[in-house]
């Protein structure tokens, strides 16, 4: 088997905080005394990535998505373990390894405000030393892939925030790298917006055949990428494999929040009571059965308000990690 | 070299970032010659009075006041604003963009920034200069000449490497802004030769804050009254600095990424 | 509200504000040094140029020795510090941000909390600029030909000479409601100022057609009208004749801060805030 393009071992990063109790002693007692807190954000991280694998890099917030997506790029230092990309080690930065990733974060930008989103392309063209006209044919490809066209001659803080999260990206692309790192790109964006570009990386994906590792709390993100999941929870990896097969192990439920008087009334027989405040009861029901039981519902009890929702995604996290790594 | 062409895109691109706002060009423009007015009349004034300050003459003055507003253009044409973007981008992370490029991040901080309506003020100080020059008829000779146009650049190297050394700060410390704004308020004592001050204050615009390599010391080169040993001295702090901004960007950068110490 | 209730009102108030302004000074107490270093190295820079001229011309200039000039520098830099304002670009700010919507809504008028702001920080720079002051004293060694009575007088005319300050700048501050180019507004400001107040030079250095304009405009009276008055070089005539241009300044900085303020809100109001 080729090397893998992404190999992660046992990679670990912990961090020393000052931990502190509240109220005025603590305060002076720390002038003398620091007390340190160790905290594992990443605990012992296994996973490769072979040439042009999409994979979702999934978990709740403060689960490490972030700080192993930033050790793979080379922005942190590994606390131990090991860590390569295409064949070298990230925190090294050699040139070369930095020509061949690119990073996208989410909610940071890295074009110039006030400019037009082109001339920031063109800075990016100068910095990775693109021949004119390889840049050229690039920009025109990200340009139709992403209806960039009446965009790139507007500054950039006249654009809206989905029309700048595609400039963005394609910023990141135009020096074709290998592998492309995204730090929760779809977040703060309208659910039209979320779909175009993930059907935009999905293409990418398949025309560049390019690694790209991609973060989210979103489950939709990953639903959309359909291809391999990778679970992280407080810094350990929960699950990796067949997103069907975690969709179908953990997904086969969906959440019902009903809006009751109280508490006072039994609802087993509806489904599974997940918990129940000031009359808002939780309901875990099977995906299929949804629909019957709602009406179940709504016709036998004095229902104030109801909401159907995917189980979140700290719901599927727990339940992937009480039944154990698959 | 490719770094010229890296430095024309970031001028270009500061270009293309101040010209969308076309007034400021007009005001920026009425701001420098007030200030080139005020410290013009300010020198009137005192020369209405005696014709030497301290030892230097009239002219020599006004290629003081050129320098220093050549020098205070250069600062907040590049200097300024590259280091306080430093600042902000190691607050709100945007310095992880910087540094997955493949370029060094040093240079990518220091030039990321261009505030082109400073170019006036440099303008401005090479006119009042050139003028100073015309009017010292003396000749300036190519010793001295040459002496100038080092000690000008020991002075950039020096006040680029005390700016990069303070942003560089703000990888430990929280509000180095302040720190730099020190600088900002202590330049205003460059107006007029440091060797007019007590020698407590001489000190601190000279080994505190470099206010004197920046602007008396090149312009005593220019007037003759630059000793060997300044000369050398300043070379040598240039050099020195240099490589010590360098030494502490770089344990920044080892911080800033949790490298262990 | 009876008037007696309507003062008690006002002093607590002040009182709040003061316990503001000294927690926002703690909190911001990097800027407020950096701020400090600039308010004692102008006053020094020049004093130090005028007494290298002086010296260096025979001793004296324009009547003031070295040593006259650390007296009437010092004196400025205590005098400067107790008239200053920073009202202009406080008002460009709130007005940028919006901020001043929420003034506008309370039911005091936005002035007393601007001048109580102002008064509370005093306290606590004054206190530190006479302490520095008296350091310098003790190097530059000063030297003045002070009298009883021009000291006594002192006082009301400081506190006039703040008051002139005050609300001719608080006027200039509501340039805010018209135009962002706050900035080279002040900039126009605080070069006639430089001139004209006896800060570059004490006025009497200048020749007399400059004098005549700086008795005209109101800078002279903010500041160095009471600087001289207490180093002792006014008549007794013409202290009187200052003190009178202070009132008038007051009373007409009064009457334009109250035209400037309803237009000024006019137009706020107008923009939508």
């Amino acid at each position: 088997m080729a090397e893998p393009v992404i190999h992660l071992q046992d990679l670990c990063k912990t961090y020393r905080v000052p931990e502190r109790e509240p109220g005025m002693r603590a305060a002076l007692g720390s002038l003398f005394h620091r007390k340190m807190k160790e905290v594992k954000a990443v605990d012992g991280l296994t996973f490769d990535l072979a040439r042009g694998e999409m994979v979702g890099f999934l978990g709740p917030n403060g689960a490490g998505k972030t700080t192993t997506l930033k050790m793979l790029s080379g922005l942190l230092h590994p606390t131990g373990g090991e860590v390569k990309v295409l064949g070298s080690i990230p925190w090294k930065r050699e040139r070369d390894y930095l020509r061949q990733i690119t990073l996208v974060m989410g909610q940071r930008s890295q074009l110039v405000w006030d400019i037009p989103a082109a001339d920031s392309f063109e800075l990016n063209r100068v910095i990775y030393r693109l021949p004119v006209v390889d840049y050229q044919r690039t920009l025109k490809e990200l340009t139709d892939l992403l209806e960039l066209g009446p965009l790139l001659s507007k500054p950039v803080r006249n654009l809206s925030l989905g029309e700048r999260m595609k400039c963005e990206i394609a910023a990141a692309l135009l020096h074709r790298p290998q592998v492309v790192f995204l730090d929760e790109p779809t977040i703060g964006l309208d659910v039209t917006m979320q779909r175009r570009i993930r059907s935009f990386l999905s293409e990418y994906n398949q025309r560049y055949e390019a690694t790209i590792l991609l973060t989210s709390h979103y489950m939709a993100d990953v639903e959309a990428l359909s291809r391999r999941v990778i679970v992280i929870h407080h810094g350990k990896l929960l699950f990796d494999g067949d997103l069907a097969k975690l969709v179908q192990k953990f997904t086969a439920h969906k959440t019902i929040i009903v809006q009751l008087g109280d508490c006072s009334a039994d609802l087993h027989s509806y489904g599974e009571v997940i918990n129940c405040e000031a009359g808002r009861w939780t309901l875990r029901v099977p995906k299929d059965r949804t629909a019957r039981i709602t009406e179940k519902l709504l016709a036998d009890l004095p229902v104030i308000d109801l909401l159907v929702e995917d189980p979140p995604i700290e719901e599927v996290i727990d339940l992937v990690f009480t039944q154990g790594s698959s | 070299m490719k770094i010229f062409r890296l430095v024309f895109t970031f001028f270009r691109i500061g270009v293309l970032t101040e010209t969308a706002y076309r007034a400021n060009f007009f005001i920026q423009l009425f701001q420098s010659l007030l200030e080139l007015g005020t410290s013009l009349a300010g020198l009137a004034v005192i020369f209405t009075y005696t014709n030497s300050l301290g030892g230097w003459l009239p002219d020599e003055m006004l290629a003081l006041v050129g320098v220093y507003f050549l020098m205070g253009g250069i600062i907040s044409l590049v200097i300024q604003p590259g280091m306080s973007a430093l600042i902000d981008s190691v607050r709100d992370g945007t310095l992880d963009f910087t540094l997955t490029k493949p370029e060094d991040a040093q240079l990518l901080v220091s030039i990321q920034r261009i505030s082109i309506w400073s170019l006036l003020d440099v303008l401005m100080g090479i006119g009042v200069l050139v003028t100073a020059l015309i009017l010292l008829k003396q000749s300036v000779g190519p010793v001295a000449a040459l002496e100038f146009i080092i000690m000008l650049m020991a002075g950039g190297v020096i006040v680029y490497s005390f700016w990069l050394i303070l942003a560089s700060l703000s990888f430990w410390l929280v509000r180095v802004e302040n720190l730099l704004e020190i600088f900002q308020s202590m330049y205003q004592a460059g107006r007029w030769p440091v060797s007019l001050y007590p020698g407590w204050l001489r000190f601190a615009l000279t080994f505190l804050v470099p206010v004197a390599f920046a602007i008396t010391i090149p312009v005593e080169a220019l007037t003759g009254r630059l000793d060997i040993l300044t000369l050398l001295g300043a070379m040598g702090l240039a050099i020195a600095l240099f490589i010590i901004a360098r030494v502490v960007w770089r344990l920044g950068l080892r911080h800033y990424a949790g490298a262990s110490a | 509200m009876t008037p007696g209730s309507e003062i008690r009102h006002l002093f607590r108030l002040y009182g709040q504000q003061f316990k503001t302004t000294f927690a926002s000074m703690v909190q911001y107490r990097a800027s407020l040094v950096i701020w400090m270093i600039s308010q004692v190295l102008e006053p020094l820079i020049y004093l130090i140029v005028w007494s290298t001229v002086s010296n260096g011309s025979g001793g004296s200039v324009g009547g003031y020795t070295a040593r006259g000039f650390a007296a009437y520098y010092l004196v400025f830099m205590v005098v400067n510090q107790f008239t200053y304002t920073w009202i202009m670009w406080e008002y460009e700010y709130r007005v940028r941000q919006g901020y001043l919507s929420f003034a506008l809504l309370k039911p005091v008028h936005p002035i007393h909390s601007d001048i109580s702001d102002n008064l509370s920080s005093k306290l606590l720079t004054l206190p530190i600029i006479l302490i520095v002051a008296g350091i310098m004293a003790l190097i530059f060694r000063p030297t003045a030909s002070m009298t009883l009575w021009s000291g006594l007088v002192f006082i009301p005319a400081l506190i006039l000479a703040f008051l002139v300050r005050f609300l001719v700048e608080w006027t200039l501050a509501l340039a805010a409601f018209w135009t962002t180019r706050v900035n080279a507004i002040n900039q126009v400001y605080f070069v006639m100022m430089l001139f004209l107040a006896g800060q570059i030079a004490p006025l009497s250095l200048f020749p007399a057609w400059i004098q005549t304009i700086a008795n005209i405009l109101p800078f002279r009276w903010m500041l160095g009208f009471p600087v001289q008055l207490l180093l002792g070089q006014l008549t007794p005539v013409q202290t009187l004749e200052g003190l009178v241009a202070q009132v008038a300044w007051v009373i007409a900085s009064l009457v334009l801060l109250r035209v400037a303020w309803r237009a000024g809100v006019r137009v706020y109001s107008a923009v939508g805030g």
